[in-house]
């Protein structure tokens, strides 16, 4: 009369367990949000309540009143922004151009499947490509600035090394996501690892990798117009010069020449991005 | 009973392109389990698509259940959705999801925005579930995440979340491509089993003639958008086939 005895299949599944499971799992979440919410207000509390200075703040008329200084644009001083305007647009080409040669070997070293020397290359690269986003462009340009004097050339490094790390990083994701049937092919008809790389893995990234790059140049107007706040040339140091002079309607053609310039990035990018992908 | 009436069905997926369905005609009746058979191409995927709407029919009438199809409201086309259940070749199954939360899917037509959100599915749900898992061997696997499991265990999954929506018809869109042939006569053999079981008419797309011949009691058979046959399983013959088939001899 052994009737299943030796079955220990574990005892099924109820609804009520399904359902108390996912009751629990609403409650944490209740409580992950509660604690966001903490420390969204904690936060709020130290930087905004407590570190503003609300006696110089004063009422919303004199918010208004400064802020309003800065309508109004300095007609006269459009001519003068042409060539600024022009060298951080070369700027942005020229630093995203050399960025993107410094990531051939950062995204090469820095693919698992492709690193030539795991223990020492990953590393290597992905040290890179950290170092390279965790510092702000301001502080590359200030960094350049006292490495090679003040100038675009200052702009163009701290634009090129600052750009490493996000093409570097998607680039080498991209070759780690590839599908191996290519590689696999080419190394059966017996292609070499840099026939690999030309065959099978490039015209499977190569799109994505435009895109990337296409994006990072973008970016790059935006770094390029602000990096002459710190003498490394382009629209930034005319920003400075009208912001130092109290200027303020110069202050505000400077930005709209900014925003003329990225708008003309951005349809630049957008045609570039549709004929290329 | 006629369940599904289809008159006349025209298709194309844009105004230049080819037509994809020329004139096709049909009706379901509700202990049917018919096969749509043809060559890659023929428009088998696009006529059962049709009937869903997934893909809008140019022209042509389609009556199901005393509804008609091509002129519904968002509203009235959601609810017709809800009555039609679907097996996809490729199972379609949200990967990062459980398996329960997969079945549970098929729920949805009739879950408002807010449980969705907190995923907070009916005790009956719940238990429709477990029950229909457990009649598709998977109930060891309900926590488990749907891209954990084997192919057959996956299209498994894709018919309990059809069967979910306790469905008036299920649409099967080649359910076996993607399987081996033993686990293809297996899931063939339990969507035949729960659609007599639960009494819902099939609809199937099926490039395996064998198989439709085994698990099917009506077959129709495209050709380049043309109904070629349409009739009882038992009067399919080898030289109708050949029929159907010719253009991928050439």
């Amino acid at each position: 009369m052994n009737n299943k005895a030796t079955n220990t299949s574990p005892p099924r599944i109820t609804s009520q367990v399904i359902l108390d499971r996912r009751r629990s799992a609403r409650m944490i979440m209740a409580v992950v949000y509660l604690v966001l919410l903490a420390l969204v207000v904690w936060s709020v509390q130290v930087t905004v309540i407590e570190d503003t200075d609300w006696n110089r703040l004063g009422g919303f008329g004199k918010v208004w009143e400064a802020t309003n200084r800065f309508i109004g644009l300095d007609i006269a001083l459009f001519p003068n922004l042409i060539k600024p305007a022009i060298e951080t647009l070369m700027i942005a080409c020229l630093g995203t151009l050399l960025g993107v040669i410094l990531c051939v070997p950062a995204a090469w070293f820095g693919a698992l499947n492709i690193t030539p020397f795991k223990p020492v290359t990953y590393p290597l690269a992905r040290m890179m490509m950290t170092l390279s986003r965790s510092i702000h462009e301001i502080v590359w340009a200030l960094f350049f600035v006292s490495a090679v004097g003040l100038g675009a050339l200052a702009g163009i490094f701290a634009i090129a090394v600052r750009s490493v790390g996000f093409i570097a990083k998607m680039s080498a994701e991209a070759i780690e996501d590839i599908d191996p049937g290519p590689v696999e092919a080419i190394r059966a008809v017996g292609g070499n690892d840099f026939q690999v790389v030309i065959y099978a893995i490039l015209p499977q990234v190569l799109p994505q990798v435009l895109g990337v790059i296409i994006f990072e140049w973008e970016i790059n107007i935006r770094r390029s117009a602000i990096l002459g706040l710190v003498g490394a040339g382009g629209l930034g140091l005319v920003f400075f010069r009208q912001m130092n002079t109290f200027n303020f309607h110069g202050v505000m053609s400077v930005i709209v020449a900014i925003l003329g310039l990225i708008l003309i990035g951005e349809a630049l990018s957008h045609w570039a991005r549709r004929s290329i992908i | 009973m006629k369940i599904l009436e289809v008159k006349e069905l025209h298709a194309r997926y844009s105004a230049s392109g080819p037509e994809i369905l020329k004139g096709i005609s049909f009706a379901v009746e509700d202990d049917d389990f018919f096969a749509i058979i043809g060559p890659s191409g023929a428009g088998k995927s696009t006529l059962i698509r049709c009937i869903n709407r997934l893909v809008d029919p140019t022209s042509g009438v389609i009556i199901f259940d005393t509804r008609s199809v091509t002129t519904l409201s968002c509203k009235g086309l959601k609810l017709l959705r809800r009555d039609i259940g679907m097996i996809f070749q490729e199972f379609n199954l949200i990967n990062r999801m459980s398996v329960m939360d997969n079945v549970l899917s098929g729920r949805l037509g009739y879950t408002g925005n807010l449980r969705t959100l907190f995923r907070s599915f009916r005790r009956d749900d719940i238990d429709h579930a477990l029950q229909l898992l457990e009649r598709v061997g998977l109930i060891d696997h309900v926590d488990k995440r749907a891209d954990e499991l084997s192919g057959g265990q996956r299209q498994r999954v894709g018919i309990a979340r059809a069967l979910m929506q306790n469905p008036k018809l299920l649409l099967v869109d080649e359910p076996t491509s993607a399987l081996d042939p033993k686990i293809s006569r297996e899931v063939m053999g339990l969507i035949k089993q729960m659609a007599t079981e639960l009494k819902v008419p099939c609809l199937c797309n099926i490039h395996d003639v064998d198989l439709a011949k085994e698990f099917c009691n009506k077959i129709i058979g495209l050709q380049d958008g043309v109904k070629m046959f349409d009739g009882l399983t038992e009067d399919m013959d080898q030289g109708k086939l050949d029929e159907i088939y010719a253009m991928e001899v050439l």
